[in-house]
């Protein structure tokens, strides 16, 4: 279980080239798209398609790495094998900590803006 | 300005990337959320960079860099692949199967702005080879239209030097040139072959540079020895031309020796019969009577056409190819243009 996220607003904004118009950007982005990631994620599980399932699970990861929440990340990425693997069956789980942890960087980011 | 695809299904990823690209400037970014899509695009639009990334619906990466790369003049457009760290495996593939570079996930800015610089810069250098490339053709193609514009003129002046011995007028190598035209298209001959025998046909009768003035300038009939010294001049014509690296004058050392011959195998110098001798002397033979008969010589009126025709075909299988006949009274509105074109003081060289 990964550790609360802590926003490192500086390391993004390095990685950003301290540009903060596509900074505040990315997190309109984030904020907007959310509840849609968390739905493709459930939708992905309800579905069984290991495929898919494994998709979404990358796409989580891309995201939460943008926002240097390496912990997140960590999680989607053994979503992410273990659908890979054709695993899907026993990842309720994983994804309900993903969707919770989605959740939580856009509360996060929310409350930091 | 630089067009620069991007293709990713995630959204936030589409709007970073378009962000930083125009943050490069010089840039126009296109963007894709489905490679089938950018594919689409891509058949009828040339990318100067493109950004994809690997893990999509419908398509991934490596597929797209595939079908984009079979598609005419893409197989060197610069791909980026964005993939994520652990992804080594995806990147070995994508190397192989035709990426010229990664950007991994989470993208950095100023790692993004060196390696896109990079695939532009890349790029860039290839127009820069391409457009060099055009040019230097250009110039190739110029230079030869050239030479081959002085090697016309030469033939031309050289043809004359034979006609200023002669009693024909220099008009009279116009009109047998484009009669011999007129007859090769009435053959539907191909059009570079159309234009061959119009550029070589004035040298057929330049072996007579090599005949003594004393026969050449001769008022009367010749005898048969003078007359034998004369038919000598489609030999001259022929070792003057033959063996030439340019293909004009090879074609005019072929019916310099060719164009007295006669079908019927009644001609000279080698007495060759039918389809034994070669089309351009049989076509050359034609244009050359027609001509001598329809103009004025001192020793004669010029023939009237219609007299001139029924020479012609009086002549069919005996004197001439009847092919080449028909050939020439099909393209009568041509032949009747020439005519008019070149009367006998106009001597502009073809």
């Amino acid at each position: 279980m990964a550790g609360a996220f802590v926003l490192d607003r500086a390391v993004i904004l390095e990685r950003l080239g301290g540009d903060e118009e596509i900074y505040t950007m990315m997190v309109d982005m984030f904020l907007q798209d959310v509840e849609h990631n968390c739905a493709s994620l459930a939708a992905a599980l309800a579905g069984g398609e290991a495929p898919s399932l494994q998709r979404e699970a990358h796409t989580i990861k891309g995201l939460l790495a943008t926002f240097s929440d390496e912990a997140g990340a960590a999680e989607a990425y053994v979503v992410e094998q273990k659908a890979k693997n054709g695993e899907v069956h026993g990842l309720d789980e994983g994804v309900a900590v993903l969707q919770r942890r989605l959740r939580e960087v856009a509360s996060v980011l929310q409350a930091a803006r | 300005m630089h067009t620069v695809l991007i293709i990713d299904d995630s959204d936030i990823n589409l709007t970073l990337i378009k962000a930083l690209v125009l943050k490069l400037g010089e840039c126009q970014p296109v963007l894709f959320g489905n490679p089938l899509k950018a594919l689409d695009w891509c058949r009828d639009n040339v990318p100067d960079l493109v950004i994809v990334d690997y893990m999509m619906p419908d398509m991934d990466g490596l597929k797209f860099i595939s079908a984009f790369r079979a598609l005419h003049g893409r197989d060197e457009i610069p791909v980026l692949m964005v993939t994520a760290n652990d992804q080594r495996d995806v990147r070995y593939e994508a190397l192989l199967g035709g990426a010229n570079d990664f950007l991994t996930k989470p993208i950095d800015r100023v790692e993004f702005g060196a390696r896109v610089r990079n695939m532009l810069s890349l790029r860039s250098g290839q127009k820069f080879l391409a457009d060099r490339a055009k040019h230097l053709a250009s110039l190739v193609e110029e230079r030869t239209r050239d030479i081959r514009e002085r090697e016309k003129e030469l033939i031309f002046r050289m043809s004359r030097a034979a006609e200023f011995r002669d009693p024909e007028t220099g008009a009279h190598i116009q009109r047998m040139a484009y009669y011999s035209q007129a007859i090769a298209k009435g053959l539907d001959l191909d059009e570079a072959v159309q234009k061959l025998i119009l550029e070589a046909a004035p040298m057929h009768d330049v072996g007579k540079i090599g005949i003594p003035d004393y026969i050449l300038l001769k008022p009367g009939k010749l005898t048969p020895e003078e007359f034998e010294v004369m038919k000598g001049h489609a030999r001259l014509g022929y070792e003057l031309l033959k063996e030439s690296g340019s293909e004009i004058l090879r074609a005019g050392a072929q019916i310099a020796i060719s164009h007295h011959e006669k079908y019927d195998g009644s001609g000279y110098p080698r007495g060759l019969k039918g389809n034994d001798i070669p089309l351009f002397g049989r076509i050359v033979a034609v244009a050359d009577v027609f001509d001598a008969l329809t103009s004025e010589r001192p020793y004669k009126k010029a023939w009237p056409l219609e007299e001139a025709r029924h020479f012609l075909e009086i002549g069919r299988g005996k004197h001439f190819d009847p092919l080449c006949v028909e050939a020439l009274l099909a393209e009568w509105e041509l032949v009747l243009e020439v005519r008019q074109r070149f009367a006998d003081e106009e001597v502009p060289y073809i």
